[in-house]
């Protein structure tokens, strides 16, 4: 068994896909049209064999009530890992991307918590 | 303050030593990340994070979760996994990354990664393109009326393959 894919619910997959890659850096990977949404997938543009992650419309109502408490609870959806989360900091905030938490030690890694305007809190870290 | 910030610095305080004292340690795991292509033993380490031995240990193995010659080990073996995509020999890439014996490394190799270094490279060196099944469903997908998926073609590898930027 491997891990190959993973996912996160975004509201909007146009405005999603705009900003995994546009502002984040990621690379598309796949897209396929399902109806109303896309089967979207980026990924790391230094591992661009790796995980997938899906940019997953949110097709099942009940999620946006998921989504919703963990975004007001602050809570990260998922977290990337990055090699100086300092850096990433200042280049995304350069870029205009807003964070809840800005870079903050953990024992021995460093975090920070950004807003992807679509719905979700993520992490970054870097060990 | 979001309710993650204040669950945050409630468990950093609870599990973690004081800021000082983790970044003395971060010193040593840099050390470690610098200098694992030579010869260096726990007392190098801790020399460098200005602790004596035992307390670098037991502060090391708090904040990572393992000790310093496990780290020191995973290390090497990564950087083991780049050099095996290059065409220098196993026993070259094993001097290269620090270790003193072919047998131990391939020992460890296996160890951590469930393959040898030579099956590693034959089989994991060159990335694979992906395959149709990598392309699952997801439940949130699912719960999409059946009528969304008519319009899904197959595709073909060569098609999945195709990174459009």
């Amino acid at each position: 068994m491997k891990i190959k894919l993973t996912s996160i619910l975004v509201d909007d997959q146009a405005k999603a896909l705009h900003f995994y890659t546009g502002v984040l850096g990621f690379v598309k990977k796949t897209e396929i049209p399902m109806g109303e949404h896309k089967w979207l997938t980026v990924v790391s543009s230094e591992e661009q064999n790796g995980v997938e992650l899906v940019l997953e419309p949110m097709g099942f109502p009940p999620a946006k009530i998921y989504q919703k408490a963990l975004y007001e609870a602050g809570i990260p959806l998922t977290a990337f890992h990055v090699d100086d989360v300092t850096k990433e900091y200042e280049r995304l905030d350069k870029a205009g991307v807003v964070f809840s938490m800005k870079p903050t030690r953990m024992g021995g890694a460093m975090l920070a918590v950004f807003d992807d305007t679509c719905g979700n809190h993520i992490q970054i870290f870097q060990v | 303050m979001t309710y993650y910030q204040q669950q945050f610095i409630s468990i950093r305080e609870k599990s973690f030593p004081k800021d000082y004292l983790c970044k003395q340690v971060i010193r040593g795991k840099e050390f470690i990340d610098s200098h694992f292509h030579n010869p260096i033993v726990l007392q190098d380490i801790a020399q460098e994070a200005y602790f004596s031995k035992f307390h670098f240990l037991r502060l090391f193995k708090l904040i990572y979760g393992k000790t310093p010659h496990q780290y020191l080990t995973e290390v090497r073996i990564e950087q083991a996994k780049q050099l095996l995509k290059t065409d220098i020999t196993i026993s070259e890439v094993c001097f290269a990354v620090g270790f003193d014996s072919v047998s131990s490394f391939k020992g460890l190799f296996k160890r951590y990664t469930n393959v040898t270094p030579s099956t590693y490279r034959r089989q994991y060196a060159y990335p694979q393109p992906i395959t149709q099944s990598s392309l699952r469903f997801l439940p949130y997908f699912l719960s999409l009326k059946k009528s969304n998926f008519q319009d899904i073609q197959p595709r073909t590898n060569t098609d999945l393959c195709a990174s459009s930027n």
